[in-house]
């Protein structure tokens, strides 16, 4: 399968590590331990119904991410200092808005992106599991800052080390706060990777997440017929 | 002038003070408990004194600590490795709290500190005094589990209330957690696989690299 965008890999970037790309990912963030089950290698001989099929589904799949790619609504979940970074990068000088992600949207059911912007407590990680339940699929998270991304200086009682302990996140961005630059990166490591994802939509295949057998999407009731 | 204070003190309240002492510039007036209230009333009331603001209700924590009046020496770290604290002899009275007085009028400070045995961590709530003093009172009961009787609503400031112990102790363990959420598989070359501490029963300290088969109720 042929990723759309190879021409405009970033790669010449020396500080950037790699992405892997070889099948494609299921959208959203599902846990990599749970991404790319065996129960999708099923083999079987393909006709040349299921090769044109595949060849629309690989199509409208880079069709859907980009869209999806360049329009990311965010969710910021401020908790602490790294917001005056993230209201920086927002802002006019770094305008995230040129790749996209210029609506925050302050309901989770509104956001593709959750924004972890800060320090997470324990008392906190509830709240934060919820606003993550509520996002619809398909959604991607950040960890933004150290604190966000692994506990920080934060080695204590009250923290959580990292907020991958509560949640699945895509993209860890470093830093105390991070610059906007960072950000900007880090949001342009995400968009590679929403691009080489295949997108449920496209697929005839069952839902990753739901669990429901069978289930066909919206390409696939409409070849089926 | 806050030396005049304290001779004040000591004049109209022979029996509260039990010491006095200036550290770094700064009076501190060792009281006893049970005259704790009359005379936080006694400061706060008097023109002469009038410390109107209670800056802050600090805990302290002694554990091992060898100070000036418990016959060690003034420098030494307050840094306990385990072992350490294990060999070493328990200091009696454990905690005391310090009350930090200012009087804006005035412009003089003064510092109380009462001082609890470690079997008894009961005291006189001062709110009624200072309203500040609520708030404070409930930071201490939270941090180091003070009892303030008197006090209208002594519960945990800034914890959940599912977390246990006083996580200020200086016997709580370093690297306890108690989540609230439960932890997800996570892979991670620097912490290592699985939940992390608290989350299946694996303390942070056994996910580090080369520290194995440490207990994780002790303190490392």
């Amino acid at each position: 399968m042929v990723r759309a965008d190879e021409e405009n890999d970033l790669s010449d970037n020396p500080y950037r590590l790699p992405i892997v790309h070889g099948e494609p990912r299921p959208e959203g963030n599902v846990p990599e331990s749970g991404r790319g089950g065996e129960e999708n290698n099923v083999p079987v001989m393909l006709t040349r119904r299921d090769e044109a099929i595949s060849f629309f589904e690989s199509k409208l799949s880079a069709t859907l991410g980009w869209a999806r790619k360049n329009s990311i609504f965010q969710y910021p979940f401020v908790t602490a200092c790294c917001g005056m970074e993230y209201m920086s990068a927002m802002s006019g000088r770094y305008d995230i808005a040129r790749f996209g992600a210029e609506f925050p949207r302050f309901s989770p059911r509104q956001a593709d992106l959750l924004m972890i912007v800060g320090t997470i407590n324990i008392k906190q990680s509830p709240v934060l599991k919820r606003v993550y339940e509520q996002m619809c699929e398909p959604k991607w998270v950040m960890a933004f800052g150290v604190c966000a991304s692994s506990g920080g200086f934060y080695d204590n009682y009250a923290t959580v080390q990292g907020a991958d302990r509560i949640i699945p996140v895509d993209v860890y961005v470093p830093g105390c706060p991070p610059r906007p630059e960072q950000v900007l990166d880090g949001l342009k490591i995400l968009q590679d990777k929403i691009q080489s994802q295949r997108h449920k939509l496209s697929t005839m295949e069952r839902s990753v997440d739901s669990g429901e057998q069978k289930k066909k999407s919206f390409l696939g009731k409409l070849l089926s017929r | 002038m806050s030396q005049a204070l304290v001779e004040l003190l000591r004049e109209k309240h022979p029996d509260a003070v039990l010491s006095s002492h200036s550290h770094r510039g700064d009076e501190v007036v060792v009281v006893k408990r049970e005259a704790l209230l009359a005379l936080c009333q006694f400061l706060k009331n008097d023109p002469e004194t009038d410390m109107k603001l209670l800056s802050e209700i600090a805990g302290v924590d002694l554990l091992t600590y060898q100070t000036e009046s418990t016959g060690g020496g003034a420098l030494s770290s307050t840094e306990v490795p385990a072992y350490q604290a294990q060999r070493q002899e328990a200091v009696e009275p454990r905690f005391y709290v310090a009350y930090n007085l200012y009087s804006v009028t005035k412009k003089h400070r003064l510092r109380l500190h009462v001082q609890l045995r470690s079997d008894d961590l009961k005291l006189p709530s001062v709110s009624s005094v200072w309203r500040t003093a609520d708030w404070w009172e409930r930071y201490n009961f939270d941090m180091f589990g003070f009892i303030f009787e008197g006090h209208p609503k002594l519960t945990r400031l800034l914890l959940y209330p599912e977390f246990q112990g006083h996580p200020l102790r200086k016997d709580y363990p370093v690297r306890k957690r108690q989540p609230l959420v439960a932890e997800q598989d996570f892979p991670d070359l620097i912490r290592g696989p699985g939940p992390g501490p608290g989350g299946a029963g694996v303390p942070m300290s056994q996910t580090h690299v080369g520290r194995k088969n440490v207990d994780p109720n002790t303190y490392d």
